[in-house]
Formats: structure tokens, sequence, C-alpha cells
């Protein structure tokens, strides 16, 4: 398992570089080479670090290790085909995280990054839905279960496209410089993780990482279905790539604006599973 | 072993605790859930609150506030109950004791802030307590509507196959559990984030989050 993550972890990093390379070519600048994410979690690694003076320490730290201990867990439930509720559960988990992370600190700008992570809590909502949907079809929240129905009656992409809608758009929620990025919005520095520096932030990038590789591997495995892993690798950094091309045309939303378009999403999607309820019985 | 019927959505069954004929069950995801309130009791028990920095009105100043040591302790207090509360809640195998933990969870969410000294945030945990009041409703409602039309409040019967639970039941169990701070009911509790004392804040989106998970793997599961 500790090779995989350092895999995941490193192939996480170099998707976050390769998000940004492809945005900042779609806006006709050069950007920064792929490995560039990699280098700062490098660079971040050896750099002083510091708890500042007004923060809530142990919580300063302790947000640092649950954000890697909740991704590294979603990676191992997704590969030993465990509940997708858990991987539900991370979802929602990591909200804590930057909560916590906002709010340990003390900073005023960590504290907005914070209060906007509670108002962006509407982003979980479509992923109980894109849950509720997979069950109706399986019958099962076993991820080994739902790759099992995939491999019989083929991939749920065709037959529950609204659900993997619903799902790009959880990712999408939590990709960087994306139109619901509001946590970590320039006009708030960096938003929640403004104060964490040093160690602490290498430590959060390894959990972003492993939060994209998660994210992405289980969209392809739960709407796509189980690849080798080569292909699987591939068809990620086809649906990164199609995330980045949004982030780079869309501009960053309102706090506000951010709930209503994902409660607009969630109301449709939960009319979808009305009539998914009706036809199916 | 009880023999947990729905194995294809938590996981199997991994213990159980006995009160009697209530039963309470560790799945690997109740396992999980009950593992992450722990942990943020935990932390809720031996972190100090932050040191809020403010910056002052129409210049370049800024000042760090104080923490109250008096106001340290009650909320210590009242989030590391509202931790019990919340890990009761997680392995419940009972709806009705988890409608108590979960309005428990909504007392204790309210005594967290409501000795902090600011008109914004008693203003929230006002119109909050409201919320988590009228949610109280349909949260003991949808557990009498289960015990009317089912018999029974034991997760172990409900979750077995031929015992059929209304929808409107489970609808008002999430509705209720909603009520105690998730989207879109969280927005009268926005304001309670301004209060010193981050460890134990979290402890009031730990709980409404852990709650709604937990209220899931229950209405999928009858």
């Amino acid at each position: 398992m500790i090779p995989y993550l350092l895999f995941a972890t490193f192939i996480g990093l170099l998707f976050h570089g390769i998000h940004r390379k492809v945005i900042a070519r779609i806006q006709g600048r050069p950007g920064p080479p792929i490995w560039q994410e990699i280098l700062h979690t490098l660079k971040f690694s050896f750099k002083e670090t510091w708890i500042p003076k007004t923060a809530s320490q142990t919580l300063f730290v302790a947000v640092v290790f649950v954000a890697i201990g909740i991704w590294s867990g979603a990676l191992y439930v997704l590969l030993s085909g465990g509940s997708l509720l858990l991987l539900f559960g991370v979802y929602l988990l990591h909200k804590i995280v930057e909560h916590g992370m906002g709010l340990s600190s003390g900073s005023p700008y960590g504290k907005f990054g914070a209060i906007r992570s509670v108002i962006s809590a509407a982003s979980e909502l479509p992923l109980f839905v894109t849950v509720i949907a997979i069950y109706l079809f399986t019958r099962s929240l076993s991820i080994a279960d739902i790759v099992a129905y995939q491999e019989m009656y083929g991939p749920l992409l065709i037959v529950a496209f609204p659900a993997a809608v619903a799902m790009y758009l959880i990712i999408l929620s939590k990709m960087h410089y994306g139109p619901f990025s509001i946590i970590e919005a320039k006009e708030i520095v960096s938003g929640n993780m403004t104060e964490h520096f040093g160690v602490w932030r290498a430590g959060l990038e390894v959990g972003y990482a492993l939060k994209t590789y998660v994210l992405l591997y289980a969209f392809v495995l739960l709407f796509i279905g189980q690849l080798p892993l080569a292909l699987m690798l591939l068809v990620m950094l086809l649906v990164l790539i199609s995330l980045s091309f949004v982030c780079a045309i869309t501009p960053m939303l309102s706090p506000y604006d951010t709930v209503t378009v994902q409660s607009l999403v969630t109301g449709a999607l939960v009319i979808y599973i009305v009539i998914l309820v009706v036809v199916m019985g | 072993m009880f023999n947990l019927p729905t194995e294809n959505i938590g996981g199997q069954e991994l213990f159980v605790l006995e009160f009697g004929d209530i039963v309470n069950y560790f799945s690997p995801y109740t396992a999980a859930l009950f593992a992450f309130a722990l942990i943020f009791t935990a932390l809720a028990i031996v972190s100090r609150p932050e040191r809020q920095v403010d910056i002052a009105f129409g210049g370049d100043a800024y000042y760090a506030k104080e923490v109250d040591v008096d106001l340290l302790r009650f909320q210590r207090f009242m989030a590391i109950a509202c931790g019990l509360a919340t890990l009761g809640a997680m392995v419940s195998g009972d709806v009705f004791n988890f409608t108590l933990f979960a309005s428990l969870v909504g007392i204790t969410n309210i005594g967290i802030v409501a000795a902090y000294k600011n008109k914004h945030v008693l203003n929230a945990a006002f119109q909050y307590g409201i919320v988590a009041m009228l949610a109280t409703v349909p949260l003991f409602g949808g557990a009498a509507i289960i015990l009317a039309s089912t018999g029974t409040l034991s997760m172990w019967e409900l979750f077995a196959d031929g015992v059929v639970v209304p929808i409107i039941a489970k609808a008002f169990l999430v509705i209720g559990v909603m009520g105690e701070g998730m989207a879109p009911f969280y927005v009268a509790k926005a304001e309670i984030t301004r209060a010193q004392g981050a460890p134990f804040i979290l402890m009031v989106h730990v709980s409404s989050l852990l709650l709604f998970l937990r209220v899931i793997e229950i209405v999928i599961s009858m």
C-alpha cells in the first residue's frame, strides 16, 4: 500500500502541474512546467516551518495529518472495493479539514476561507444524489459490486449519465483555479491555507494530490469500470484536461452564486432520482 | 454476531455492543465515522483555542483577542458533550436512540457558542436554535411513523428484507437531520464561525456532517 500511496501522490501532483499548464496554454500564457507542483512540495518540505503565535497549535498541525489520513483511507477503500458511502464520507469530512485549517490559525484571511468553506457545503449534495442514483441501478454501494455490475451491463456513464455529470461537477468544485474555488480566492490571499507554510503546506499538498487522484480514479471506476492501470491513468488524464478547460474559460463565481449553481444542479438531480424511482419501481 | 443484513451498503458487521435489546454495531462505515468523531473530540479536549486576529477599522492596525479561560472551559465542556452525542449517534442500532442523539447534538451545538459575548454570534445561535428545534418535529415524526408502520425501531429489524418503511418517514428523518446544520439550513449558523475557539466551533460542523452521513446509511439500508 505504501508504494502505491507514493505513486498516487506523485501522479496527483503531476496532474496538478498539468492542470496549471493546460489552463495557462488556453489563456495564452506559457505556464509553469508540469512538474512544478512536485517541486513546490519538495521545496516546502525543506523550508523553515513555524506555527503562528496566535494559532490553536494542536488543531493547526492535526488538520494536516487528518487531510493525509482521510485521503489515504479513501484510496484504500477505492482499491479494495469497499463501500461507496465511505468515499462519500471522506469527501464530506474533507470539508472539516478545510474549515479547521482556516479557523485554527486565527488569521482573518484563514477565517474568511473557512466561512466560505461552510457556505460551499451545498457542493456535497450532488454527491449524495449520485450515490443514490448508483444504488438504484446496482442495488449495492460496494465498489466491487458496482464494478461487477458494469462488467455485466456496460458503463454507468451511459445509463446514469446525469449522475456522472453530478460527479463531474463535484470534482470540478474541488479543483484549484476553478469556478467554485472560492475558499482559496486571491482576494483573501490564499484563503484557509494562508498561514500553513513549510512542512505543513507540503503535507497539505500531499493530501490534496491524493484527493485529486482518488476523485478522478473514482469517477472512471464508477462510471466506466475497471481498466488496466495505464489505460486508467490515460482516461483520468483526459477527464482532468476537460476539467482544466472548464476552469480556464470560467471565471470564479461569487460565493452565493456557487451555492445557487450547486443547489440548482441538486434540484435537477432530485427530479432525475424521482423519475428513476417511478420508472424502476 | 448478529449478521447485519446490509453488508453491501456499509460493509460487514465488525463488532456489536449490546445494551439489553438495544444493539449498537460497528461496520467499516460506522466504525470510520466513530473514529473520526473520536479524533475531533480528543482534539477538543487537548487543544487550546486560537487568538483571533482582527483588523482595526479605518487603519493598518490589528489586534489579537485574548483567550477567556471561563469561556474556554464552558466551550470545551459543550464540545465534549457534543462529541459524546455524536459518538452515540454513529453506532446506534436503534432509530429512536439515533434521533435522541441527533437532537442532543443540536442542543450542544448551540451551547458551544451560547456563552460567547458577541451580538452576531448570539443572533446566529438563536436563529440556529429555532431551526434545530423545528427540525426535531420531522426528526421524531419520522421515527414515530416508522414505529407505527413497522412496529419496531430496531435497525436490525428495519434493515431486513420484507420490512417496508414508508418513504415519507425516511424523508422526515433526512430533513430532521439536515435541520441540525446541513445545507441549506446551515445558513442560519454561518455567523457562528465568528466565535473564538476553533477546536470547539469545529465540533459544530463535525457533528452535523457525521449525523448526515449516518442518516444516509440508515435511510438507504431501510
